[in-house]
């Protein structure tokens, strides 16, 4: 059992630093403020403003001043909820799906991808309230006793969305905040101050005992096996408050994969377009590598292909169905006035991608960010092509109508990003970017090997 | 009772310095660690963790309430239509489904603090075995003994590479 001596001290040898430099890089990014920090919150808390008093005086003056007309009732606001849930998909399928296939190299992004989750959540969520007319009587949504004696209708996928993006929603704070315990007792350890209390309240006493990690892998485990099944409900939900309908291009069988499939594409290039300025303005080059950015480039191009197929499915089904409807409707996408719309998605979705398929451009950083942000821009289009051109040739060309978006849309849709980069800003000085507890795994695991390796 | 402190760098002689501990017969045992390791998953309890009980339970009482709420709601107040049953199962099913993941979700969350122990003692503040660098890159081992085991823990845990052995409690 005794092992000799001269063991003991080869493993004395390759033994951390006084505090461990992992803790120091990754807290680092948490540490002071500069000009720029400040002036990049102060433009996202602008363009927030901007659009909270927009959205004031809509409910003011009425849904009329969004461009909401017969026949398209449902316009920008829709399209950017979508947007916004499809972003949140890559958080959760980063942090629970490639954790049950134990796939290493997440642990270097799940920390920040499910944080932009619950963000992104967050930013979808309140497109909902934007788009009723009345906010006041938003709560009619809920199951809720009241004397009217009413209850909601369980059968409309409106409903079914209630409650899949609240879970979704729960589900994604739960799963963060668990993930953040044991990196809030690193900072608790590390920290004065107001940051001390802080830290010291939500790691609600954490000490890293073998009961606690025991409880705590496990929990991560069955979360796991729960947001799977759940990311792939939420965005299926999603699809079906379309497909449930029988708008003409709305009405299909593929929506549910295809939603899927398209949120996953769009979460992972949003994953990489904040990633790769995050990495470089605060060094983490160590931690988040260019094989990450790799892996998520390969994902973009499978889940490219997928939609890309669905793309392809949908103009055939159209074709194959012999319904004059949904023809023309498909026809009308393509060329009809939103044909700049169609031909943005297709390009930006489907052809730039296929770049990745060079390994220079894929561990390229440039057209890494440069691609990704088109894909970005492609699967807003996306949703703005299936919501808005559906609506606006329904089966009576009597009603057929054009849709533009209005100045109080464009505000409201350009504030969402800035809600969304303002809470990503107040994220990243607050909490761990990067998952330190699991980082740490692998390197002790990789030291313990060298020792190891040493005897 | 005192209690004696080592300090290691790797989780390997942590589970192994345990295991010849526990087969010693000291049973005031308590391990730290910087990160989750499957080494010392079972070095103190073998038993599989409860947490999986809780979700089970959340998941069952999530599907359950799903059906009931809907089924009970669409007859409180039936409203006919197109002729179909007033309770549409298939439709439902998603109400069922989503419940299921948010109750088993909450019960998780509520496993991990109930059986983590967690919120602990004075939030970590002064707790005698716990060290700051157990949340760097260093793991510990505390073992609780008589006073006449103190030199015979204190070998026992630098033969197994203890790098520091702390007498933290007299």
């Amino acid at each position: 059992m005794t092992p000799p001596p001269a063991a003991a001290e080869s493993i004395h040898a390759v033994g951390p630093p006084a505090d461990s430099q992992i803790n120091r890089d990754l807290l680092a990014p948490m540490e002071g403020v500069s000009l720029g920090y400040f002036l990049l919150l102060g433009t996202t808390l602008l363009a927030v403003t901007a659009a909270a008093l927009t959205w004031i005086y809509q409910i003011y003056i009425g849904l009329g001043i969004a461009g909401y007309t017969h026949p398209v009732f449902w316009g920008v606001y829709i399209v950017t909820f979508v947007f916004w849930v499809g972003i949140a998909h890559a958080g959760t399928l980063i942090s629970a799906i490639l954790y049950l296939f134990r796939a290493k190299w997440r642990n270097a992004i799940n920390r920040s991808a499910e944080a932009m989750t619950v963000m992104a959540v967050m930013t979808a969520g309140m497109f909902l309230g934007i788009h009723v007319g009345r906010i006041w009587k938003a709560y009619f949504i809920l199951p809720y006793p009241n004397q009217r004696g009413l209850w909601v209708n369980f059968r409309s996928p409106l409903e079914w969305d209630t409650f899949a993006i609240s879970t979704y929603a729960t589900t994604s704070i739960v799963f963060l905040f668990i993930g953040l315990i044991p990196d809030l007792a690193i900072a608790r350890d590390r920290t004065a101050g107001w940051r001390r209390l802080l830290y010291t309240g939500l790691a609600l006493g954490w000490q890293g005992t073998a009961r606690q990690w025991k409880a705590h892998s496990r929990s991560v485990l069955h979360l796991s096996g729960l947001a799977t099944p759940l990311v792939l409900s939420v965005h299926s939900v999603v699809s079906w408050d379309f497909a449930m309908s029988i708008v003409p291009g709305w009405h299909a069988t593929i929506f549910a994969p295809y939603f899927v499939a398209g949120a996953i594409f769009s979460g992972f290039a949003m994953v990489l377009t904040v990633m790769i300025p995050v990495r470089r303005i605060f060094g983490l080059e160590a931690y988040i590598t260019d094989y990450h950015f790799e892996n998520m480039a390969r994902f973009i191009l499978l889940t490219s292909w997928i939609v890309g197929y669905a793309y392809m499915t949908e103009y055939f089904v159209a074709w194959y169905s012999g319904v004059e409807a949904e023809q023309s409707a498909f026809w009308f996408r393509a060329f009809g006035p939103y044909w700049f719309s169609t031909w943005t998605m297709i390009v930006c979705n489907v052809v730039f991608p296929q770049l990745f398929w060079f390994k220079r451009l894929r561990t390229h950083v440039p057209t890494l960010f440069v691609v990704s942000t088109f894909v970005n821009i492609g699967m807003w289009f996306e949703r703005y092509v299936i919501i808005i051109t559906s609506l606006g040739r329904e089966y009576d060309p009597a009603v057929w109508g054009v849709y533009t978006p209005t100045w109080a849309e464009l505000t409201i849709f350009t504030g969402s990003f800035a809600f969304f980069a303002m809470l990503f800003l107040i994220f990243m000085k607050l909490l761990p970017v990067v998952a330190i507890y699991e980082v740490k795994e692998l390197a002790i695991h990789e030291r313990a090997h060298a020792a190891e390796g040493a005897h | 009772m005192p209690s004696l402190q080592g300090i290691f760098d790797a989780p390997g002689p942590v589970a192994d310095a345990t295991k010849r501990l526990r087969h010693r017969g000291f049973t005031d045992l308590e391990i730290y660690a910087p990160a989750a390791f499957p080494e010392l998953d079972d070095a103190l309890d073998e038993k599989p963790s409860r947490v999986r009980v809780f979700t089970l339970v959340g998941g069952l009482l999530g599907v359950v309430t799903g059906y009931a709420m809907t089924i009970w709601m669409s007859y409180d107040w039936p409203v006919m239509i197109g002729g179909k049953p007033f309770a549409a199962i298939p439709t439902y099913t998603v109400i069922g489904f989503e419940l299921t993941i948010l109750f088993g979700g909450l019960a998780t969350l509520l496993g991990l603090l109930l059986v983590g122990r967690l919120p602990y003692g004075s939030f970590g503040r002064n707790d005698k075995g716990y060290d700051k660098r157990f949340s760097g890159e260093e793991f510990g081992l505390v073992v609780g003994c008589r006073e006449r085991d103190v030199a015979e823990v204190d070998a026992l845990l630098r033969a197994h590479h203890a790098k520091e052995v702390n007498l933290v409690e007299a």
